[in-house]
């Protein structure tokens, strides 16, 4: 369907867009927290997508396909984040997440979410995605063992892992 | 006495707390659809050929050639030397017969000792 001219090859990619670029957005925000940060690295991922579409050969599902390389792209986002911008935290007078997400005019939660958010950012960033993927996007184990090619017990154990470090998290600003 | 709290994650209900700009989500095909490149454009820069990968066939074919005929120069060149030495060795000792070295070393008038340190001399 996807190796016929070009208008039908635009007019496929279309209804793969138009099926997954909401959930891959939900997916990428809850990594990235920005808006524009989530929006900027959506259309990179479909963009790659795109451009590699001859390398897709079927084996997986196309979802599974498009949410490896929306991974992949963020991971390579906060990997430079990382280098470029100094890790926020509330001492010596700079911002936290809380604050951040505070003054962001796309975040609507309460002080409880904002702290969650806080929480969830001092996850390593493989175990935040497991994390998100599961708590936020509600995906099987077995789906997201396909995305990040891990098995689905080391991914229940990296669940259950992130859950206690939320909650002693929780319990410490209590 | 103080009552201790401990909080459990289980009873949280999971709720997306971030929004997006009004009219994001029906845009968002429309805007990821503008933002991609023609297909053409992808195969001109996919398959973008270099100056360097442009010469680097002759290059290599050159290089190849080179090496051949430096193997062969050096292959050749050994024998021939090797062919010289045997030459020479073979003009050394044919040139002088034993009957020519016998009659010389009569009229020659010189002692064994003389003798002996000529050749050893001489070799």
């Amino acid at each position: 369907m996807l190796r016929e001219d070009e208008i039908s090859r635009r007019r496929a990619f279309e209804s793969i867009v138009n099926n997954f670029s909401e959930q891959l957005y939900w997916q990428i925000r809850h990594m990235v927290l920005s808006h524009d940060d989530a929006n900027d690295i959506l259309q990179n991922t479909f963009i790659k997508a795109w451009i590699n579409l001859d390398s897709f050969m079927g084996y997986s599902r196309i979802s599974t396909w498009l949410y490896r390389i929306a991974v992949n792209e963020t991971l390579s986002f906060l990997n430079k984040q990382k280098s470029t911008v100094p890790l926020e935290t509330d001492q010596d007078g700079e911002m936290s997440i809380a604050d951040q997400l505070e003054s962001d005019p796309y975040f609507d939660g309460d002080l409880t979410e904002r702290q969650l958010q806080e929480a969830i950012a001092t996850l390593p960033d493989k175990q935040r995605m497991v994390f998100n993927m599961k708590y936020f996007n509600e995906m099987k184990y077995e789906e997201i063992s396909e995305v990040l090619g891990t098995s689905v017990g080391a991914l229940k154990a990296s669940f259950h892992i992130a859950v206690k470090k939320i909650e002693e998290y929780f319990n410490n600003i209590d | 006495m103080k009552e201790e709290k401990t909080y459990k994650f289980d009873e949280r209900e999971p709720r997306r707390p971030f929004t997006v700009p009004e009219g994001y989500f029906e845009n968002l095909t429309q805007n990821i659809m503008a933002a991609l490149p023609e297909q053409e454009s992808i195969y001109s820069t996919s398959i973008k050929v270099t100056p360097w990968m442009r010469i680097r066939p002759y290059l290599y074919a050159a290089a190849a050639f080179a090496g051949i005929f430096f193997c062969i120069k050096a292959a050749v060149g050994i024998t021939s030397r090797n062919s010289q030495t045997q030459v020479a060795q073979a003009q050394e000792t044919t040139i002088y017969s034993d009957e020519y070295i016998d009659s010389f070393l009569e009229t020659a008038m010189i002692d064994d000792w003389t003798l002996y340190y000529t050749l050893v001399e001489s070799y």
